[in-house]
């Protein structure tokens, strides 16, 4: 049998699952291969894809898929639609694989997740590898084996996140948002350059991990049936002593956002600052807000 | 006599001061920037040397400030290159050191500053779009037949001011086309623009502020007396207008350059040098980064725009692939 390809498309959920995705495939003896980072030629391929109205990050995930087509067997492109009983995750990720398949007319590998139906991850992706011809004990051997793999790794970056944060005497800056937007060299990267060349110590939201979720969340708000935004929240409230400043960073037009940046904003106690990107290429207006936002930062600590 | 000089380069206007070391301002100007600001500066620095006495006053700090800030600080060789929001606050708290809150109209961006204890704590800008900012209020008054500079006056004739739709510029336009075609005052329409224009402000920019007094008004729009007077409606309290209001960011910006350690040594003579500026597209990577360099006498002096070192143009005989 001829190794198989997988494309991973470098945007949304890559940033949350890369190490489980790579290394599953991987396990499984797949060859795999990512797009690049999301650059202006992405982004209008992407945006040639999308409606209107879709969100920014939606807009550069079709960019990447569109990259991948013909460089690989399948492209992934997941179906998740509730991973914690009672909560959600924002509709584009329920819609995505169906979406994707419209636009390109291709056969496109997946896996669902669904907690209120009793799909759960490991069914998908033992569902996921007999599709692409391996046994359940092959699928859950390599799935098992990737989680391991993602656990150590997340833990990792969670340990190199907390000592910087400990150690480092420069200005600390929470950038709370999905990891999409965070990471993301067109969205977060921007933002993160200009911190930098502030010499400020970056903390990026994703890098705590809730033990108790729904009781965390309360300093900012009682509830929130948005999964991802409330792991975003209960990041919000543990780093909230332990930073400077919070920027918000959100892509353009975010619905769970709109709604999870308004608690944020007004529970929150210590300099914060929402940033919307959009697909306009200047770093003008973002430079202005960043500095001015460092600026009001600098003045408080001097003043105590 | 050591003097600052501050320079603030707006989209539409270009504002310029020379303070001494007491803050007193010696010399200032306002020109609208024309959409070439490296021109601006040259015609600015004209005339505040005219306003001067040169073998008394020497400039020997000089501060840059709005968005052409960094082009224009590349040319003055400023020694400091601060954003707009400190250094409205800077100029501001000069004059009213127990200044809250500053509004702040410009010609593309509408800001409000939240001040305590004379420390910027809370800021926040339009985000989006311009809407409700001079440039729209500029476009309308030409629609209406009438000068920007008397829209204020009639606003403020009017007794019934209309109702004109404010979420969006472009609805507010078409609105205001609309109530123009049924037949409605023209004064009750330009008050109209003047309360949306307010109304708009405060659920964007506004949002969520607590707004305490005292409040300063500043940008292109505050000298809009119907706007003013729609803000007073609307807050219920006092809003003050300085008549130098419109030269804050220029004035802040020179009072950071009188803090700052570096040292410079202007003698005005900027408008002999030839200034240009050349738009280069980046090929290094498909990001096609759009590198912006500016020249001094046909030499390069600096660059940006570019989102990664590749297009770093220090040294950019080196780079083939541009």
């Amino acid at each position: 049998m001829n190794k198989m390809t997988i494309g991973i498309p470098k945007a949304l959920l890559y940033y949350k699952y890369k190490d489980l995705w790579i290394s599953f495939f991987e396990y499984l003896g797949c060859d795999v291969v990512m797009s690049p980072d999301t650059s202006k030629e992405i982004l209008e391929m992407g945006t040639k894809k999308s409606l209107d109205e879709s969100c920014l990050a939606m807009k550069i995930y079709m960019g990447h898929v569109e990259y991948l087509m013909g460089k690989c067997d399948y492209v992934l492109v997941p179906r998740i639609k509730c991973l914690r009983k009672k909560e959600q995750v924002c509709t584009n990720f329920q819609a995505l694989y169906d979406l994707t398949r419209n636009v390109f007319n291709k056969k496109i590998l997946h896996y669902n997740i669904d907690m209120e139906k009793g799909r759960t991850e490991e069914k998908g992706f033992i569902k996921m590898g007999k599709e692409l011809g391996f046994t359940k004990v092959q699928s859950l051997n390599a799935y098992n084996l990737a989680k391991m793999t993602e656990e150590k790794k997340n833990k990792e970056r969670r340990e190199t996140q907390q000592k910087r944060l400990e150690t480092s005497d420069k200005i600390k800056i929470l950038m709370a948002g999905h990891p999409y937007n965070l990471y993301d060299h067109f969205i977060g990267n921007q933002i993160a350059t200009v911190l930098k060349n502030n010499s400020v110590e970056i903390v990026y939201s994703d890098t705590y991990e809730p033990l108790d979720m729904d009781e965390e969340i309360k300093p900012i708000t009682k509830s929130n049936y948005w999964t991802y935004n409330k792991e975003m929240i209960a990041s919000i409230a543990y780093y909230e002593s332990r930073v400077d400043g919070i920027i918000l960073v959100t892509s353009f037009p975010c619905g769970p956002d709109s709604l999870s940046n308004e608690m944020i904003m007004r529970n929150v106690h210590i300099p914060i600052t929402n940033l919307i990107v959009d697909e306009s290429d200047s770093d003008t207006g973002l430079i202005t807000r960043i500095e001015s936002f460092i600026d009001i930062i600098e003045e408080r600590k001097k003043n105590g | 006599m050591n003097a600052y000089l501050g320079v603030d380069i707006g989209s539409i206007s270009t504002k310029g001061v020379v303070i001494d070391e007491d803050n007193n301002i010696l010399a200032s100007d306002y020109i609208w920037t024309k959409g070439n600001p490296i021109d601006a500066v040259k015609r600015l620095i004209d005339n505040l040397k005219v306003q001067v006495d040169k073998d008394r006053v020497k400039i020997v700090g000089i501060g840059t400030t709005g968005s052409a800030r960094k082009l224009i600080g590349t040319m003055l060789d400023a020694t400091v290159i601060k954003n707009e929001i400190t250094a409205h606050a800077i100029g501001t708290l000069s004059l009213y050191p127990d200044v809250r809150t500053i509004f702040e109209i410009g010609g593309q961006d509408s800001k409000i500053i939240l001040i305590e204890d004379g420390i910027v704590t809370d800021y926040a800008m339009n985000t989006l779009c311009a809407a409700g900012t001079g440039a729209f209020l500029s476009s309308q008054a030409e629609r209406l037949g009438v000068a920007v500079e008397d829209f204020g006056k009639i606003a403020l004739s009017s007794k019934k001011p209309t109702k004109i739709a404010a979420r969006c510029t472009v609805f507010a336009e078409s609105d205001l086309v609309h109530k123009a075609q049924m037949g409605y005052k023209k004064e009750d329409i330009i008050a109209g623009l003047c309360n949306s224009v307010v109304s708009n402000y405060l659920n964007n920019v506004g949002k969520g502020k607590k707004i305490h007094t005292p409040i300063i008004f500043q940008g292109g729009v505050s000298k809009n007396v119907g706007v003013k007077k729609a803000f007073e409606d609307e807050v219920k309290s006092e809003v003050i207008v300085d008549e130098n209001g419109h030269l804050m960011g220029a004035l802040g910006v020179a009072i950071l350059s009188k803090n700052a350690t570096r040292r410079t040594n202007f003698d005005f003579s900027i408008t002999d040098d030839n200034f240009e500026t050349k738009g280069v597209e980046c090929n290094g990577c498909s990001n096609h980064c759009e590198i912006i360099c500016v020249s001094k006498n046909h030499q390069m002096i600096d660059s940006w725009g570019n989102r990664c070192s590749k297009g770093d143009l220090i040294d950019k005989q080196n780079k083939s692939h541009l």
